[in-house]
């Protein structure tokens, strides 16, 4: 239940400005620890800013939408929503200048495979990724460790997909809506795109499903308002009825803003992001194969990560005791 | 002895010298084969009284009478309840009585008379006194555990007397050859008066007979004089303080902040379930039921439908 959940409790944030200030705070961090030598001015050339990484991390979540399309074999919506999740949660606390967005974009849909019980082997998986597979797999495995991790290993994810049937079984049962199933196809295109937006950090997988339930429904010409009100909220209070209304009107307007960003923006971001990434990270850096090296001399662990950012809420503790 | 036949095959003693006739609870006996020929599945009926009957509850005919037998069986088990001792009893003519009393159901019981009646009286009785039957029972078993061990050292005691008779008897007899042997040896080579030689041989054995060695017990004993065999039998088994009972509590619902979802019993009674995917046989087999997954729908979409940042 989401009510008692580690999503609710460490990863449901008050507003849209709570996870600004948790990204400029990593992206900062970054460029203190790696551009200590660097004057200000030309920090700021050389490094992405806030609102450049912000620019990417859309752009990939797009190529996330459309890897998840193809994916062969197909797969369900709820391998898509937990990826979106735990893409969205590892940039919180993590700069796309430390861990590529590429890497990181593939290891989340991985997981999430695994999570959501949608059986593919890793074999199966890269034969999805084009270029060199061997090495997509090395990634991959390389660091799905350091993303369950950084996740702190809050692997559960409610999507908001199972809500929407046990609303439209709810609508069939009590309403006198004609055809409710005519909604699914408006409820499936809204879906698709709050998780291109931050709407699932921000409210409860039924908030946005009840969202995605009406939009569809104001898009059939119906109105589902006496539902919501007398259904509903019969025996809650007008406060908690203002509140739905609130989230409910932010979400659509949230959907509703969503655009890709500008192709000739992105390319620069990407030519920057190449010179300004950390190298330890990067697999085809020198740095980073004579670590490996390293490594596997040592009969270790391949994988090397710097340490590990926490997380500013009480969550480490809870993971450690719990 | 002749006249001993099973009732149920007609073989005698006379024509089967090792006939052996089993009697069970009923009191009704049948020949060693037929019992097993009738009780090959473990249990079955009498074939005189029809009374339903356990092969392991067989056992040898020791009496004549099969009466005799079926009265010890029931004996036996009213005894297991009606053991109350003489001192349970304010006075001896109660203690009379109650004796009486249980000879009356002996003899009821075996003799078929008020069968039903005498049982509920028997049952009634094991209610009313269950505390006393219990406590007695334990107390027998203790004397009988205690009396077994007097019987196992007489036992002993008896080994170890017929022992030392032999080993004194054997001695005896050694002595008495040597002793015979040593007479003639001195009368062949010693020079003195024959007479003489045997007078001091008759006084050196009387005198010989009076130093007998004590015998040596045997060790069975701690140093403490407990027995190896048991630990110290009047030592109270300590009494444990039990807490208080168990007593079942549901488990908290945890806040679903939203609004209260429909129970499993309104899903069904409320036609939720028209709207959800039937299970189908191979399904149900596996105890898969559309109702599970209709009640999580339902309780996700309502849980945290109040939740505000």
């Amino acid at each position: 239940m989401f009510s008692t959940s580690s999503q609710k409790k460490f990863w449901t944030f008050g507003d849209e400005n709570e996870l600004v200030c948790l990204r400029e705070k990593h992206n900062l961090q970054f460029i203190m620890k790696h551009g200590a030598h660097i004057d200000e001015y030309q920090r700021y050339n050389f490094f992405l800013t806030p609102d450049e990484e912000r620019l990417l991390l859309k752009q990939y979540e797009l190529h996330m939408k459309e890897f998840c399309k193809r994916f062969n074999p197909p797969m369900p919506k709820g391998v898509v929503g937990t990826s979106f999740q735990y893409f969205k949660r590892f940039y919180l606390y993590n700069s796309s200048m430390d861990y590529h967005p590429k890497e990181i974009l593939a290891t989340c849909v991985y997981l999430a495979c695994k999570v959501e019980e949608f059986n593919v082997s890793i074999g199966q998986f890269v034969a999805n990724i084009k270029g060199d597979r061997e090495k997509a797999s090395d990634i991959i495995l390389n660091n799905e460790l350091l993303l369950m991790q950084q996740l702190n290993y809050h692997l559960t994810i409610h999507n908001p997909f199972r809500p929407v049937e046990g609303f439209l079984i709810d609508i069939k049962t009590r309403c006198s809506l004609a055809n409710p199933e005519r909604l699914r196809s408006g409820i499936d295109e809204f879906l698709e795109k709050v998780f291109l937006t931050d709407a699932c950090l921000l409210y409860a997988p039924s908030q946005i499903a009840l969202a995605a339930v009406l939009h569809a429904a104001s898009k059939e010409q119906e109105n589902l308002d006496s539902y919501v009100t007398d259904m509903l909220f019969r025996d809650a209070g007008p406060d908690k009825l203002a509140i739905l209304i609130e989230a409910v009107r932010k979400i659509r307007s949230m959907v509703k803003m969503v655009e890709s960003p500008a192709r000739e923006k992105v390319r620069l971001i990407e030519k920057k992001l190449d010179r300004c990434r950390n190298q330890e990270n990067n697999p085809d850096s020198e740095i980073y194969k004579r670590r490996m090296k390293e490594a596997l001399d040592e009969d270790d662990l391949p994988y090397t990560g710097s340490s590990r950012m926490s997380l500013d809420t009480s969550g480490i503790s809870q993971v450690a005791t719990s | 002895m002749d006249d001993q036949a099973c009732p149920r095959c007609k073989t005698t003693k006379y024509r089967n010298p090792s006939l052996k006739l089993m009697v069970n609870v009923c009191g009704h006996a049948l020949c060693e084969s037929c019992v097993e020929l009738l009780f090959l599945k473990g249990s079955g009926s009498c074939p005189d009284c029809n009374v339903p009957l356990r092969r392991s509850n067989f056992r040898v005919q020791l009496f004549e009478d099969p009466m005799v037998e079926k009265e010890i069986d029931i004996r036996k088990r009213v005894l297991k309840d009606y053991n109350k001792k003489e001192e349970d009893f304010a006075t001896l003519r109660e203690y009379n009585d109650y004796l009486e009393e249980i000879e009356t159901i002996i003899y009821n019981l075996t003799n078929n008379i008020d069968i039903v009646a005498t049982n509920k009286k028997i049952e009634q009785y094991k209610k009313d006194n269950k505390e006393i039957i219990m406590k007695n029972k334990a107390k027998i078993g203790r004397e009988e555990i205690e009396l077994e061990e007097i019987l196992e050292i007489e036992k002993e005691m008896e080994e170890l007397r017929r022992a030392e008779l032999q080993r004194i008897e054997q001695e005896a007899k050694r002595q008495k050859i040597r002793e015979k042997e040593a007479l003639i040896d001195e009368l062949m080579f010693a020079e003195g008066d024959a007479k003489d030689i045997l007078n001091t041989f008759a006084q050196a054995k009387a005198s010989k007979q009076e130093e007998l060695l004590p015998p040596v017990p045997k060790i069975t004993q701690f140093s403490t004089g407990v027995k190896f065999t048991r630990g110290s039998a009047d030592q109270h088994i300590p009494i444990i303080e039990e807490g208080p009972l168990y007593r079942y509590e549901p488990p908290p619902v945890p806040d679903r902040c939203g609004p209260e979802p429909p129970t499993l019993n309104e899903i069904i009674s409320n036609g939720f379930l028209q709207h959800v995917k039937r299970e189908n046989e191979t399904e149900k087999a596996g105890g898969y039921t559309s109702k599970l997954p209709c009640l999580r729908a339902l309780q996700d979409a309502f849980s945290g439908l109040y939740h505000a940042s």
